[in-house]
């Protein structure tokens, strides 16, 4: 019984931990972004470079640049792969496309990097961009008769010479987004430092401490962080959000209701207070001004500004239906993953990864793989699950090497990819991308400890 | 009128559909609608990504869903 209860006080645990640190000022403000990427960006300032006519070295870093811009959306993925195979640039491009797409994606890029670590994050973009081009390269190469036989029927086709430019105020209005996002998690001296520090006295502050301590006891060597107070204060602020948002964000296209703006409002406070540092002492409760809250106050302030004056309403329904669509499809499910990841932490003795995973070896490399093959979680959940092993051991090596096969290598993805291209040509590109896979992680795995 | 949504069934496209029944209603046509969700012969059109909105075989949109009054004037006009 009470090895049951441990385990569920872990899962809790993780849930709660991940909740109050991670989702705040990482994913609520990549949820945003890739909202703004599928409602805001002019698909043509990039399918443009993606046709038949575009020279080779264009249309390879143009189709792993696609992957960041375009691919947020598993409605966008498949066909547009598949269009580009057939009536674009032909099967390179297409393939380097598909595999850089779900590595590179804002929401996987920016919860790795808080999650796990800036290095993965980083590596998982610059080696699924070199290798994704790699691969497409080789596929092409070894198909090139049957690319061939496409030439002649896209050449016709005027589906990828329509061109766009991305007005000025859509690239300010990504990149304060991306300020958000980046002025909330970069973890630098410039944003933790407090400059004035306010004391809420008091002990109930410490007493709500230790009661959360003992709820949730934080456990080092397991990975589990714990709740302070300030998180559990998030944790609150995020059910109302959630509330606000359902009613708010769903029926957007029917106007913004007072929903609409509570739960914006509430989301920008969030953000906000989020950014306050905040301690526990004897004394009461300790709040900490720094440059992150400045950054954030100022980077909330333009957006809402920009937001409210150079887009229409229509744009700005479609910037949010977009984004309370991925909460929605993605949300849940990740916190039944992390609440299952949490708990399979405290069950999978760390001896078993350690003897697997816990040095870069070729072997090590090749078993992440394999269980990122076998393996189908839905999107993000790698991440969570990665931290898992991480915590219980896995080599940084082999750790990059399942998070780049997971979302490339599901099976249920190599279904689909087989009715584009066909049997042999999916066959050798899985092949490819176990192989890539592979020694992406060992070469990596010599970089870090 | 022969009205196709080409779309694997995600949200985006169930929202096409609903706007563009929306249209019809309003202008009382008479329109069959079909959903067009194999990839191959979703690729059969000229379309990048989906969803796309087909009416009598030719592609009006894709990629992304027109507004109501968008719609209502390529409907109108044919």
């Amino acid at each position: 019984m009470s090895y049951i209860l441990g385990l569920l006080q872990s899962g809790i645990g993780g849930l709660a931990s991940y909740l109050a640190a991670h989702v705040l000022l990482c994913l609520l403000p990549a949820f945003f972004i890739a909202g703004a990427l599928a409602a805001l960006l002019p698909k043509e300032a990039i399918t443009r470079y993606l046709g038949r006519d575009a020279p080779k070295w264009i249309s390879y870093p143009a189709s792993a640049l696609g992957g960041f811009f375009l691919a947020v959306c598993s409605c966008t993925i498949m066909p547009l792969f598949a269009s580009i195979y057939k009536k674009g640039a032909g099967l390179g491009p297409a393939i380097t496309f598909l595999f850089v797409g779900p590595a590179v994606n804002i929401l996987a890029i920016s919860f790795t990097g808080v999650q796990i670590g800036l290095d993965i994050a980083v590596a998982r973009i610059i080696l699924s961009m070199v290798f994704g081009i790699l691969i497409g390269l080789m596929m092409a190469w070894f198909f090139r008769k049957d690319d061939a036989e496409h030439a002649e029927e896209a050449s016709k086709s005027q589906l990828f010479k329509e061109k766009a430019s991305i007005p000025t105020h859509v690239i300010v209005f990504f990149l304060l987004l991306l300020g958000t996002l980046l002025a909330g998690t970069l973890q630098i001296g410039l944003f933790r430092n407090v400059f004035h520090d306010i004391l809420i006295p008091g002990t109930w502050a410490g007493e709500l401490q230790s009661w959360l301590d003992a709820l949730i006891p934080p456990n080092p060597e397991l990975g589990i962080e714990g709740v302070s107070a300030h998180g559990l204060f998030l944790i609150f602020f995020l059910v109302l959000i959630a509330f606000s948002a359902i009613k708010g964000f769903k029926s957007i296209f029917e106007g913004f209701n007072t929903w609409t703006y509570i739960s914006l409002g509430l989301i920008t406070l969030t953000l906000i207070v989020a950014s306050f540092s905040v301690s526990t002492t004897s004394q009461g409760l300790v709040i900490g001004l720094n440059g992150r809250l400045v950054a954030e106050v100022f980077l909330l302030g333009a957006i809402w500004v920009i937001a409210a004056r150079s887009f229409t309403i229509e744009q700005l329904q479609e910037w949010l239906w977009e984004t309370w669509r991925f909460v929605e499809q993605i949300i849940p499910l990740l916190l039944v993953g992390v609440f299952l990841a949490s708990i399979a932490r405290a069950l999978i003795p760390a001896v078993w990864i350690q003897t697997l995973a816990g040095r870069n070896t070729l072997w090590a490399n090749l078993a992440g793989v394999i269980f990122g093959v076998f393996m189908y979680f839905p999107t993000l959940v790698e991440v969570p699950v990665a931290q898992t092993f991480l915590s219980l051991g896995m080599h940084r090596g082999p750790l990059l090497a399942y998070l780049l096969a997971d979302p490339e290598l599901s099976l249920q993805s190599i279904l689909i990819t087989n009715t584009v291209i066909g049997k042999k040509k999916t066959a050798v590109y899985v092949l490819l991308v176990a192989i890539f896979s592979t020694l992406s992680g060992l070469i990596f795995g010599w970089f870090v400890k | 009128m022969d009205i196709k949504i080409l779309g694997g069934g995600c949200p985006k496209c169930k929202r096409l559909e609903a706007v563009t029944r929306g249209v019809v209603e309003e202008l009382g046509i008479k329109a069959t609608f079909t959903k067009v969700k194999q990839m191959s012969d979703i690729m059969a059109y000229d379309v990048i990504t989906t969803p796309a909105l087909v009416v009598n075989e030719k592609v009006l949109s894709f990629g992304r869903i027109p507004s109501h009054d968008e719609i209502r004037s390529w409907l109108k006009s044919l």
